[in-house]
């Protein structure tokens, strides 16, 4: 087990540098951000002032290294927009996507998984047949387009929804969060059940196809045979035998909403990352791209730790060093 | 008989009479049991035998109410328990039943007990089925049920995993579950299949004094006769849903009446003398004779060395990463152990033999087939097939012959399901050559016709097929490619008795027919008798003796040969 992490980490620092060098070569090569940074009526002495404090007149290779010696002081440069660090930039951002993501990805598996069991359960009946036309409009409906429908009925219709922001929060630790205050869940409910959709739809059909299988199988069989009540079966040995797959998926899913809850976050102005990623794109701000780019690598680094670690959490099989 | 037997005779423990199980399908309902009835005394075991789709097995999940959609129990069907009607039964009060009165045990140690819950757990999920009590108290109950199936250690053994067990203690635990509330039938729906020989005559005599020593009824379904005659008092036979005999073991076997159950015991190879063409058992008409094979050059003379194997070693270790080696040196990890599958094997095939490669699961016998088909490379040591090499030398090494083909075992898993049949067997033939594409229809045609199958099939996809047609296929796949030396891995092994006795006619009859040497891989020694030459017993990685078939099981030398002939279920032969 320890080998198996140890293995893992140092895959981690591979691809972090990987990542690090491909980013940071492939957002230099786009655009120039001194257009962005002075007026165009500058003098040519203020222009080269700034390329020089900005470093951006030496070879890449040298702002290469010279931006990962600053990385590794924990310094990620200043936003050229915001002019403020990246690092806090990205921090100050990072809870309001964090607990939209959270709340979503959560949503979607426990309000989906049982209902994706049931179907599988019962595969025939009309519910269940409901329940699978559902999903296949979950994965079609285009997210901006539920988004906009969202707030059209819960927002402008019956107004009992608010149609945009974070509302009221609460700091814990220097972090905002909203999901601690009433107002705060109000604004959450319609982004969180717009992220949601397509993961819930996504749960439903694995949790369906992999109960449906296991209910032909000889353990589901041999566990009827031994009187156990259908309520077990399913809760004790279908539910464990279905979670690897439905642990990858939400470990994948959980990843790359976190990094690309871009449309959600747009259209219901959420001021978290997939905003602040947006904005910097537009304004090419290469601090904060590098950075959030960076970001995200070892966000699916860690996250897919964690899932290959609940792995061995869930199958004893997969536990190594044990007799 | 004894007044108490007679008495227990007069109410029967499960009455079964004019079941009908039937399912529904979109060409109409099949009847998969179609109007059975028997009855079965307290303490008495039947054996229920029959081929696979004869409806044994959907008798014993209708008995124990385990009958999913779209198969029903239809009206006037009536199975009776102790006098009490289980067919029309509310799920709950089925459900109530199951696991207490009546249980079961499956075929598939390996697919029956859930991988990811402890033994222990199993075991608590069954008693708090039908019985209220504390997790310790579930737990010493645990321990005594595994204690009661002879597992060593049980208190320690209750917290392990399936896969940390072998086929035969899960089976063994599997049989525990069965037993935890002291049913009064137990299903055992080919509990000994999947089984080694040895572990199958230890899980057999257990299971003999276990329903002694409680009483227990027991139906025992299996498709092997030799092993329903030693444990079973009574024995039904089944053929497409109906009872077709049914009456005490010894007169069933010995002096079968009717017709079907002849021809499954004339199907045996332990019945008929080595070598000789097997009975047919249902019927099915003689193939065609095969095409004239074409030329062959340079071959040596029949009875001479062939394929020599020479100190072929087969170790399987996992590669080392870089960090995991630091890790090793210092100390944190330990290395993967490496397991020597095959370890120093020299063996030499003659022209126009079969060798038997016999062993059980584990022993390195498929590991060396397929070193010596050229599909495996060797860890070290060489494969020469007529003084060639069957392997090219270098880092990636390949086959480098098309003399030497292969069988494998499941004709389901063996046939690429998306392919014609045609195209299956004519793909080797048109990329080595051997035909061109406009020769190669006639050319498969012939050989369909020669494993006995319609040439006008070739259009047709392997799920068109049964089991048996399906390894016909696969024979005239390897035959196809010409070869001189054919390796059988267990082709036999997963195919009922009738059909397992023409594809033994079939290998029999091609063998003299083309001069084909054959490695023949089994774990049944009864069909290796008969169809072998000579016999090489594999026993961990190493061949422990070898010999002239009739040499080694008249005279064993080796104490593995020994309790492995010794562990083989014999049928009781007819006194004259």
């Amino acid at each position: 087990m320890l080998a198996f992490i140890l293995q893992r980490l140092w895959q981690a620092v591979i691809v972090i540098f990987a990542m690090s060098a491909l980013v940071f070569t492939g957002v230099y090569a786009v655009g120039n951000p001194i257009d962005v940074l002075i007026s165009p009526d500058a003098t040519q002495d203020i222009r080269a002032a700034i390329i020089a404090q900005y470093g951006l007149d030496q070879p890449l290779w040298q702002q290469y290294f010279s931006f990962l010696g600053r990385v590794f002081h924990g310094d990620f440069g200043r936003s050229l927009v915001y002019n403020m660090p990246v690092s806090e930039l990205i921090l100050s951002r990072l809870p309001a996507t964090l607990e939209l993501t959270l709340t979503a990805v959560i949503f979607a598996s426990l309000v989906g998984i049982p209902i994706g069991m049931y179907a599988g359960y019962k595969p025939h009946s009309p519910v269940s047949r409901a329940i699978m036309a559902i999903s296949i409009l979950g994965f079609s409906v285009p997210t901006f387009w539920f988004g906009l429908m969202l707030i059209m009925v819960f927002a402008v219709q019956l107004g009992i929804m608010p149609a945009g922001g974070r509302g009221e929060t609460v700091s814990i630790g220097g972090f905002e969060f909203s999901f601690l205050t009433a107002d705060g869940w109000k604004h959450l409910v319609l982004p969180a059940l717009n992220l949601a959709l397509f993961k819930f739809s996504l749960m439903i059909r694995l949790a369906r196809a992999g109960t449906r299988e296991l209910m032909l199988s000889d353990t589901v069989k041999f566990a009827r045979a031994a009187g156990l009540t259908e309520f077990t079966v399913l809760s004790r040995h279908v539910l464990r035998l279905i979670s690897i797959p439905l642990v990858t998926v939400f470990g994948l899913e959980l990843a790359s909403t976190l990094a690309f809850a871009v449309v959600t976050e747009t259209i219901f102005s959420w001021p978290g990352l997939g905003k602040l990623i947006i904005d910097s794109i537009t304004s090419l701000d290469r601090p904060v791209m590098v950075a959030y780019l960076m970001l995200v690598a070892l966000l699916f680094i860690v996250i897919n730790l964690v899932v290959d670690l609940t792995y061995a959490l869930l199958d004893p099989r997969l536990r190594k060093g044990r007799a | 008989m004894t007044a108490q037997t007679q008495a227990a005779m007069a109410t029967p423990l499960l009455e079964v009479s004019n079941l009908n199980t039937w399912f529904a399908t979109a060409r109409g309902e099949i009847k998969a049991v179609d109007g059975v009835s028997f009855s079965l005394a307290p303490g008495e075991v039947l054996g229920l035998v029959g081929e696979s789709g004869s409806g044994k097995s959907i008798t014993g999940f209708s008995i124990i109410g385990l009958i999913d959609e779209p198969g029903r129990i239809v009206e006037g069907s009536s199975i009776k328990l102790e006098g009490r009607e289980l067919v029309g039964l509310p799920a709950h009060e089925l459900r109530a039943i199951r696991g207490k009165t009546i249980s079961m045990v499956f075929q598939d140690p390996m697919m029956t007990l859930n991988p990811v819950l402890s033994i222990g757990t199993q075991i608590r999920l069954a008693l708090e089925a039908h019985e209220k009590l504390s997790a310790a108290e579930a737990r010493e109950r645990a321990i005594k049920a595994l204690h009661q199936v002879r597992i060593t250690e049980p208190e320690k053994k209750v917290d392990f995993f399936p896969h940390q067990f072998s086929g035969g203690m899960r089976q063994r635990v599997a049989i525990a579950i069965a037993l935890l509330h002291r049913p009064k039938l137990i299903i055992c729906d080919e509990p000994t299949t999947a089984l080694d020989v040895s572990i199958q005559a230890e899980i057999l005599a257990e299971m003999k004094e276990l329903v002694a020593e409680l009483g227990t009824t027991l139906i025992w379904i299996s498709h092997d006769l030799a092993i329903v005659s030693s444990i079973a008092d009574r024995v039904a036979v089944m053929k497409t849903g109906k009872i077709v005999e049914i009456g005490p073991a010894m007169g069933v076997l010995t002096k079968p009446q009717h017709d079907y159950t002849k021809s499954l015991l004339d199907a045996l190879p332990s019945r008929a003398k080595p070598g000789q063409l097997l009975l047919r058992g249902s019927g099915i008409e003689d193939a065609a004779p095969p095409p004239r094979k074409e030329k062959t050059a340079n071959l040596p003379p029949l009875g001479s060395p062939y394929l020599v194997i020479d100190h072929a070693v087969k170790r399987f270790e996992k590669p080392t990463g870089f960090v995991l080696k630091l890790a090793i040196k210092s100390g944190i990890a330990q290395p993967h152990p490496s397991v020597d599958a095959v370890s120093d094997v020299s063996l030499v095939l003659k022209r126009g033999e079969v060798l038997g490669l016999v062993g059980e699961s584990g022993s390195g016998k498929s590991t060396l087939g397929r070193m010596a088909a050229g599909i495996t490379v060797p860890t070290s040591g060489f494969i020469h097939l007529n003084g060639q090499p069957v392997m090219s030398a270098g880092r990636s090494p390949r086959k480098v012959t098309t003399r030497i083909q292969t069988i494998f075992q499941d004709p389901f898993a063996s046939l690429n399901g998306r392919m014609r049949i045609g195209d299956i067997v004519a793909e080797g033939p048109i990329a080595h050559g051997l035909v061109t594409r406009a020769e190669s229809v006639a050319y498969v045609q012939s050989w369909l016709a020669t494993v006995g199958l319609d040439p006008s099939l070739a259009n047709r996809f392997p799920h068109q097929f049964s089991g048996g047609q399906r390894q016909r296929i696969a024979i005239a796949r390897a035959l196809a490619m010409q070869p001189d030396v054919v390796v059988c891995d267990e082709p036999v092994a997963s195919l009922d008795v009738s059909i397992q006795a023409q594809i033994i006619n079939l290998l029999i009859r091609l063998r003299s027919e083309l001069d084909l040497s054959l490695i023949f891989i089994s774990h049944d020694l009864s069909v290796v008798r008969h169809l072998c030459d000579r016999v090489a017993i594999m026993y961990r990685g190493q061949i422990v003796e070898e010999g002239d078939a009739g040499v080694i099981y008249d005279n064993p030398q080796h104490e593995y040969t020994r309790r492995l002939l010794a562990a083989v279920p014999a049928l009781p032969v007819a006194a004259e």
